[in-house]
């Protein structure tokens, strides 16, 4: 959750933060923008799933639901080595402007050469990948 | 297997093996600063096979360290340096897109009454 390079977007809504929020959870909602959700359970600790086509799915957790403010879920892609499911983390924040929402997504812990890895010898192996491609 | 990109195959065990091999870690250094034909890239290992030569470029490739392009009959390899900063980068597009879906739904279904600036 705290990695120090994390990926941000924000975007305004017109419309408040209770009106917003049940589009993050939803699977019937989530389905009319984001994708196939019906594989969910939105509650803490329940599966996040979501089914763009055939082939490409997202798969993780809910971990914490806190209407109409804060939600967060973890994110990954199944049978991948780069981003299993699990490894990273999205957290959604809605906060009221005027009669509107500002959302706020943060997505945390995704790889990057630079930072340190959890897998042993990463680091290392990389350095040497940036040797090789000339960060002299 | 044959759907999936070099970004979703290329792991810490693939690159790891990849990077294991003098001979591949040289032939990174040879593209790191320009596209080359393989034919190219072979003659720089007077002691290897062309054949041998083209299963390191496999290995580099399948690793997500090396792209590779067709131009005619040969092939063109460069080195593709970082396959993690490739992920992020389809996502740094990705949620852009997402929310703006969001943002064009419920304002759909819940149309500003008009005092929204």
């Amino acid at each position: 959750m705290t990695s120090p390079d994390p990926l941000i977007a924000s975007i305004r809504i017109a419309a408040p933060p209770d009106v917003v929020f049940p589009y993050l959870i939803d699977p019937a909602l989530l389905a009319r923008w984001f994708g196939d959700a019906t594989g969910s359970t939105p509650e803490p600790g329940g599966a996040f799933e979501l089914a763009f086509d055939d082939t490409k799915s997202v798969q993780g957790q809910f971990v914490t639901i806190d209407p109409p403010k804060r939600m967060v879920f973890t994110w990954g892609v199944p049978d991948s080595n780069v981003l299993p499911p699990g490894s990273t983390t999205v957290e959604i924040v809605l906060t009221p402007d005027g009669t509107g929402t500002v959302l706020d997504l943060t997505h945390h812990d995704l790889p990057r050469s630079e930072l340190p890895s959890h897998q042993a010898g990463w680091a290392g192996l990389l350095k040497e990948l940036e040797r090789v491609a000339g960060h002299d | 297997m044959a759907e999936r990109t070099a970004e979703d195959a290329a792991g810490p065990d693939a690159v790891l093996r990849a990077l294991a091999d003098p001979n591949r870690r040289q032939i990174l250094r040879l593209v790191r600063g320009s596209e080359l034909p393989a034919g190219q890239i072979a003659a720089h290992f007077a002691d290897l096979t062309q054949q041998a030569v083209s299963q390191h470029l496999r290995v580099l490739a399948g690793a997500g360290l090396l792209s590779e392009r067709r131009a005619g009959t040969r092939r063109l390899y460069t080195l593709r340096p970082d396959p993690l900063d490739h992920v992020r980068a389809v996502l740094a597009e990705f949620w852009p897109d997402a929310l703006t879906r969001l943002k064009d739904v419920v304002e759909r279904d819940h149309p500003p009454t008009g005092d929204t600036p």
